[in-house]
């Protein structure tokens, strides 16, 4: 009895052993050989969820992954749960990915209080860029960004500008046109996201708003705000050819604050599979069909492959990092 | 009358089977502990991708619908409220399932969640422009008014006891302080990693609901005479019907405040339930019934969530501002097929716009008709033996606080919350006032911190929050539901002594 | 039956416990704006316990039954088994096996027949695999949840 469960151990542990060497071996060539996750760090039916939901949907197609990808939803606390999650209890073997935006997760790690920094995860390509916008109701007294301006400069602090929250998109974008113009405002962030920031608008609780370019686009469409500047470094000549950027008003406000959606895996992912991430899934962002959906939503493309995603995560941790110095 | 002319295309072969195939997967899905109409919307998304504009809306509609008068199948049946719009429902509902009245509960509440939501839905039909006004009037400041009204009600709500009551709400408030304050970026009583990101609700009522039941299932212990099952007398449709066309008081109730809260954006659905069960309770002559199974505090429960789902769109379809999570998602899924709601859905899209409108007016029809028919076989479940029962409840409860949002974190609030709340309740706590602080916390709370904010920016918090029409009125109505309460409660308490004194 | 004063006491003692950590925290901690709205609370939450509590000392408080020690001896069990089950057996065994686990263990435990019975045996394994059979085509097949896998499935 004793004999046989030795041998028992033995071919056990052999078969074990030569299955974890030929896995190591070929894990990059099969990979993926499952279906591989996204966590989303927001809300189902959020802005981020639907957009990684369409640039996702060819994935399992022979020439792109030939897997399928699906969505976890892992939100809460402005986006701080998932990407705790994922820093600290996801695997980093390549089937869990998860959504970044930037500037939220850069600005949380300088603020502190969050188990991850930028070096916590690998970035694989960008797909999306959302350029927060400066809106007012459209029977606000303001026509332009200048008329704001000047009248916040002489009402120092009374000039309300709702926003999704702290440390987002919105909120840089608002600390950095206080910085350049010299004016106070009153930034009020909202529970609820873009859409109760943009309600506080339409609405008349504030005097003005920040929000994103795709959502303040619809609004306009619908005739309820006016949009006035862009905070990017180019005018969006899809959506808004006519509305100028803050630049080209005359203000000092670069694109920061620009909402940039992509897909990275945790740090010590195979090299291999970051490798074969990184050259398939731009091309699945560029599918026909992904864009076509995009476009219907009114949701901004920008396709950037891994070393251009590099350089954007070094250039904003520098940015924020002085920007949120003061505060 | 416009929306009559375009009935036609709900009733196309493939749109009606699509909203036959929305309204049956909509009450699975609803009947799901740990599914809110928000996540069952969201997994449907994904499927609209094949459909025309028209079709997707068709089924998204029909699941919103029907996944919130789902819920109340197993709010009623196992006492899990699938969604905070059904926890008034678990109260008398569940209470009518284990005295042997399972298909009865679930006849009424089918009915007089179709008759609430079509009610509703007349109502998103022919208000919307006055509605939509309606909508927007409402500041951080009425909002938190709002709240503190919530709050008021907590003390009368399915408790016996008045002080109880009140510390139950205040536990509930208390915990929905925990984690990250998202509006200063502050750590709030974060002792251990699991709680960084809040209490979610959903977890939250699976765990204060369905794990003290469990529990209480187990304190029988193997005593076979407990477990012999009820008999179920049959429940005629007929009967259902002379019933609720009876209940004409609660039903009003319930869809009056039901359709006015439901129009309210980021309160609504919410609450609507519990305040039109505490609102019936007031107006009913039977208020030592509620809570025992009384077929009132079901009906205004059920018709108020049902009333909710059509106002709660007016904003959504007329302003594209979102009122509420399900309508959030319903906007992500008109923004993929390259819809945009607000004035130029009804202008350029009116096919679109009405058709869907029409397909949730019909897909409440279809939702009753299906749902009483399934009733009497469903009811069944209620009459698992015990074991079983508590069994499946405790797995569907870790699946159900798992799959909110794929992370055991919610599992373990869940049960802790549970176990926490089975030692409470035998003490006279419950957790249906605990609930409510828990939902109305952080609305009161972030439209407090918002209303401060703007309020320092304008006049002051005193000009910003005391003054104009609506902040008035909604403070006159706090004062009054105050005095309400301590006016019972006196009444009550003379009663107690009286009755005492009589016996002893 | 309604509990002893005892239990009471016991019971609100203990809420007024919590009820005045939660308060030395609001006050201590900073900043003093984020706990505004705890502080408040914290105020009636604190009050409201001790009220409670002084009811329950001087015997005003009656409502809730109180705990059974034959009550008590019963959840035991089951208790165990949820708390072994929730917190380790889920994600170390995966969801789906440690859940037929669980559900055969608590079915067992509390059935009524008795331990040697070969039929009762049958069919606590035919309900629970049809229970979870119907689990796994709900949450796996149809919502597409993904659950932690553990060693087998």
């Amino acid at each position: 009895m004793k004999k046989l469960i030795k041998s028992l151990a033995i071919g056990v542990t052999a078969i074990a052993l030569s299955a974890t060497m030929s896995a190591g071996a070929s894990f990059a060539a099969d990979y993926p050989d499952r279906p591989i996750g996204v966590a989303v760090s927001y809300g189902a039916g959020g802005a981020t969820d639907f957009q990684a939901r369409i640039v996702t949907m060819v994935a399992g197609n022979e020439d792109i992954l030939g897997q399928p990808i699906f969505i976890l939803n892992k939100p809460g606390a402005g986006g701080r749960v998932g990407w705790n999650w994922f820093a600290t209890e996801a695997e980093a073997d390549g089937y869990t990915m998860s959504a970044y935006n930037i500037p939220h997760f850069i600005a949380q790690s300088i603020k502190g209080g969050v188990s991850y920094s930028a070096d916590s995860f690998e970035p694989i390509a960008n797909w999306g860029a959302d350029p927060a916008v400066v809106v007012v109701g459209k029977d606000s007294q303001f026509n332009t960004i200048q008329e704001m301006v000047e009248h916040a400069k002489v009402n120092p602090g009374k000039v309300t500008l709702s926003g999704a929250g702290l440390f987002v998109g919105h909120h840089i974008a608002a600390l950095q046109i206080e910085k350049a113009t010299g004016a106070k405002f009153a930034y009020i962030p909202t529970k609820g996201g873009g859409a109760a920031a943009m309600k506080a608008v339409i609405a008349g609780d504030v005097l003005g708003g920040i929000n994103n370019l795709s959502d303040a686009f619809r609004a306009q469409q619908a005739g309820n705000v006016k949009i006035l500047g862009v905070a990017d470094i180019e005018r969006n000549k899809e959506f808004l050819p006519d509305v100028p950027t803050l630049k080209e008003a005359g203000y000092d406000v670069d694109n920061a604050s620009v909402n940039f959606r992509g897909l990275m895996v945790k740090k010590g992912t195979p090299q291999e599979v970051i490798d074969k991430l990184a050259a398939k899934v731009p091309e699945m962002f560029a599918h026909d069909r992904v864009a076509k959906r995009m476009k219907a939503g009114g949701s901004p493309m920008k396709i950037m492959n891994r070393a251009e995603v590099q350089a954007m995560w070094a250039k904003r941790q520098e940015t924020l990092k002085d920007l949120l110095a003061g505060l | 009358m416009e929306f009559l002319s375009y009935f036609g295309g709900v009733f196309e072969p493939t749109a009606f089977l699509l909203l036959l195939g929305g309204t049956i997967g909509g009450l699975i899905l609803g009947a799901t502990p740990g599914l809110s109409p928000t996540m069952a919307v969201a997994l449907l998304i994904p499927f609209t991708f094949h459909l025309s504009p028209t079709q997707g809306l068709i089924l998204l509609g029909a699941a919103y619908t029907s996944t919130v008068a789902g819920g109340a199948v197993s709010a009623i049946l196992l006492k899990i409220p699938g969604a905070p719009a059904n926890i008034a429902t678990a109260l008398d509902g569940n209470a009518m399932a284990k005295n042997g009245e399972g298909a009865r509960a679930l006849h009424l509440s089918f009915l007089s969640s179709g008759i609430g939501g079509v009610i509703g839905v007349l109502l998103l039909i022919f208000l919307t422009p006055v509605l939509a006004k309606w909508a927007l009037a409402f500041g951080p400041s009425h909002l938190f008014w709002m709240a503190i009204l919530g709050v008021t009600v907590i003390g009368s709500l399915d408790s016996k006891s008045f002080v109880k009551g009140l510390l139950s709400g205040c536990i509930g408030l208390w915990l929905s302080m925990i984690g990250f304050d998202d509006n200063l970026g502050a750590q709030r009583f974060i002792f251990t990693d699991v709680l960084a990101g809040g209490i979610n609700i959903i977890p939250a009522l699976i765990g204060l609901f369905a794990i003290p039941q469990v529990l209480d299932m187990f304190s029988k212990g193997r005593d076979s005479s407990v477990i012999e099952a009820i008999e179920v007398p049959k429940q005629r449709f007929m009967d259902s019907l002379r019933e609720i066309s009876r209940s004409g008081r609660a039903l009003s109730v319930g869809t009056f405040f039901g359709s006015i809260i439901g129009l309210i954006p980021g309160v609504g659905g919410q609450i609507a339930g519990l305040v039109a069960y505490d609102q019936a309770k007031k107006f009913s002559p039977d208020k030592d019934k509620f809570g025992t199974g009384h077929p009132e505090g079901l009906i205004a429960a059920e018709s108020a969530n049902n009333a909710m789902v059509g106002p709660s769109l007016v904003p959504l379809l007329t302003l594209s501002i979102p009122g509420s999570p399900t309508a959030a998602v319903l906007l992500g899924g008109l923004i993929i097929h390259g819809i945009f709601p607000g004035s130029d859905l009804f202008d350029n899209h009116p096919q679109v716009a009405w058709t869907f409108i029409n397909s949730m007016l019909i897909g409440q029809i279809l939702m009753v008709i299906f749902g009483i028919y399934t009733a009497t076989w469903a009811a069944r479940i209620a009459r698992a033996p015990v074991p079983i029962m508590a069994a499946a409840v405790m797995v569907l409860a870790l699946f159900g606080a798992y799959s909110v949002q794929s992370s055991m974190n919610g599992v373990y609030i869940m049960l802790a919350m549970g176990v926490g709340m089975f030692f409470l309740e035998k003490f006279g706590f419950s957790a249906a006032p605990l609930v409510l602080g828990l939902i109305l916390g952080p609305i009161a709370e972030s439209n407090f911190t918002t209303g401060s904010l703007i309020a320092n920016a304008q006049n002051g918090p005193v000009e910003y929050f005391m003054t104009g029409t609506l902040n008035i009125f909604l403070i006159t109505l706090v004062i009054a539901s105050i005095a309400y309460s301590f006016w019972s409660n006196m009444v009550q308490g003379k009663a107690v002594k009286k009755a005492q004194g009589a016996t002893s | 039956m309604t509990a002893s004063r005892l239990q009471h006491t016991i019971s609100s003692g203990a809420i007024l416990f919590v009820a005045a950590i939660v308060t030395y925290i609001s006050f201590t901690q900073e900043p003093a704006d984020a706990f505004l709205f705890p502080r408040l609370i914290a105020i009636f939450f604190v009050s409201l316990a001790a009220w409670n509590f002084m009811r329950a000392v001087t015997g005003v408080a009656k409502v809730g039954v109180g705990l059974d020690m034959i009550e008590l001896k019963n959840i035991v069990p089951g208790l165990v088994t949820m708390l072994v089950f929730i917190f380790f057996a889920a994600k170390m065994l995966g969801f789906y096996l440690a859940s037929s686990i669980a559900f055969m263990l608590i079915f067992t435990l509390y059935d009524p027949a008795p331990l040697n019975d070969g039929k009762a045996w049958m069919k606590r394994l035919i309900v629970t695999v049809c229970f979870m059979a119907v689990m796994y085509c709900l949450f796996a097949l149809l919502l597409k949840v993904q659950t932690p896998s553990g060693i087998l499935f």
